[in-house]
């Protein structure tokens, strides 16, 4: 008996850290393309608008809503083809924000499905809860 | 309507220090901003969400390297986002002259911290059971020493409280807090320098955004002024951290405790006197 948990005890010593090296690329993958997709996209509409109108200020103001108010706003700008240089911003933005939440999300479905952990599967879950209530909040 | 011309390389310079100094970018961004005009509530906005950018940027560079201990930052997050969702709460209640001077008070801080800042070595200790129970542990490899160091944290139940205190600070001044994150993780829960500087990191993108999210349902962020000094941030972020290595750490120490003060300075005074 207590060889066998001895054992078992050896063998998640050995694989947890490769899982968790998986799940360190995973991560470390994801926040640096939504950094750089969002730099692209907040740039391009800096840039368009500076080709369209010369200027390169934006007096843009966002009567307060949520982010899921604010992407589904901007979406339906996207699908209406009105495309304009501010909405490439706006979506910039809104990718910027999903960065972090995503990278919280993938964590707790790695930590589920992957190392099998409930313990931290429930942590991220938590923190996934709190900023899911807080990017909803009115 | 701040001009372009003024913000974008106000928003570098911001990013470039931040960087350098290892403090982020917030902590000069704001009182910059508020010299060019910006009110300092819309400032901590703009500021707060320019730090997701940073601070994601880093520390996809650190968690790739198996620095950042992923399980300690999950579990610290917890307590950080809370903190930071009532401290954007209590900015969007008050008015902004406390907010200059708390603003000031964490700049004089940032000082002292600087000036006393001892390079104290990090020593090994025995966890206690509610660490032990968190899986609270982890190894990298030091590039310096050559060698893997192994290490346990210790005393999570203060830790956790503590990170709520340090969410409250980033949520209410629209910065990384960083250098109280690394102070709990270093002195509270014994983790090796490396490890709280990078953990840190990973746990500050997410703080802000809890953060934001609250700024933005209360229309602080104006994406005109948001999208410049978001790009010049993380520009001057980038050139920073590649700069660092050329400059000796003293003169950027005493380039730094100059900006420092004189920003601590007249944040505090536009805090007594009422701008």
């Amino acid at each position: 008996m207590a060889e066998n948990s001895n054992s078992s005890a050896d063998l998640a010593m050995n694989s947890a850290p490769q899982g968790q090296q998986k799940m360190d690329l995973l991560v470390g993958y994801l926040l640096l393309c939504g950094v750089l997709l969002s730099m692209a996209l907040i740039i391009s509409g800096m840039v368009w608008r500076f080709i369209r109108i010369g200027q390169l200020s934006v007096s843009q103001k966002l009567a307060g809503m949520n982010l899921f108010e604010f992407v589904v706003s901007e979406a339906r700008i996207v699908l209406a083809d009105r495309l304009r240089p501010r909405t490439l911003i706006a979506c910039g933005i809104a990718v910027l924000m999903l960065t972090p939440y995503l990278r919280v999300l993938a964590s707790m479905l790695y930590f589920m499905f992957a190392l099998k952990n409930w313990k931290y599967t429930l942590f991220t879950a938590i923190v996934l809860g709190v900023l899911t209530f807080s990017l909803f909040i009115r | 309507m701040v001009p372009f011309y003024l913000l974008f390389p106000v928003a570098i310079l911001a990013g470039f220090v931040g960087a350098m100094s290892g403090m982020g970018g917030g902590i000069i961004l704001i009182p910059a901003l508020t010299l060019l005009g910006v009110d300092i509530k819309q400032a901590i906005a703009i500021s707060i969400l320019s730090v997701i950018a940073t601070s994601s940027g880093s520390a996809s560079a650190y968690v790739r390297d198996h620095i950042t201990n992923l399980k300690i930052g999950m579990f610290l997050e917890m307590f950080t986002i809370l903190g930071a969702l009532a401290g954007a709460a209590i900015t969007l209640a008050i008015s902004p002259r406390p907010l200059y001077i708390a603003f000031g008070f964490v700049l004089l801080g940032s000082w002292l911290a600087l000036l006393i800042a001892g390079h104290e070595s990090w020593h090994e200790g025995a966890q206690d059971s509610i660490s032990n129970w968190l899986e609270l542990e982890g190894s990298y490899f030091d590039q310096a020493q050559g060698a893997i160091i192994s290490y346990r944290a210790r005393r999570a139940y203060l830790g956790a409280p503590l990170m709520f205190g340090a969410g409250i600070i980033a949520g209410l001044l629209g910065i990384g807090a960083g250098a109280v994150k690394v102070l709990i993780q270093d002195l509270i829960m014994g983790l090796p320098p490396k490890v709280s500087t990078t953990t840190s990191n990973l746990i500050i993108g997410v703080t802000a955004l809890a953060g934001t999210s609250v700024y933005l349902v209360h229309g602080l962020i104006n994406p005109g002024l948001a999208a410049p000094v978001v790009v010049g941030v993380v520009v001057g972020a980038f050139v920073g951290t590649r700069v660092l290595v050329r400059i000796s750490n003293r003169s950027v120490r005493q380039f730094f405790l100059i900006i420092l003060i004189a920003l601590a300075v007249e944040m505090l005074f536009r805090g007594i006197r009422g701008s």
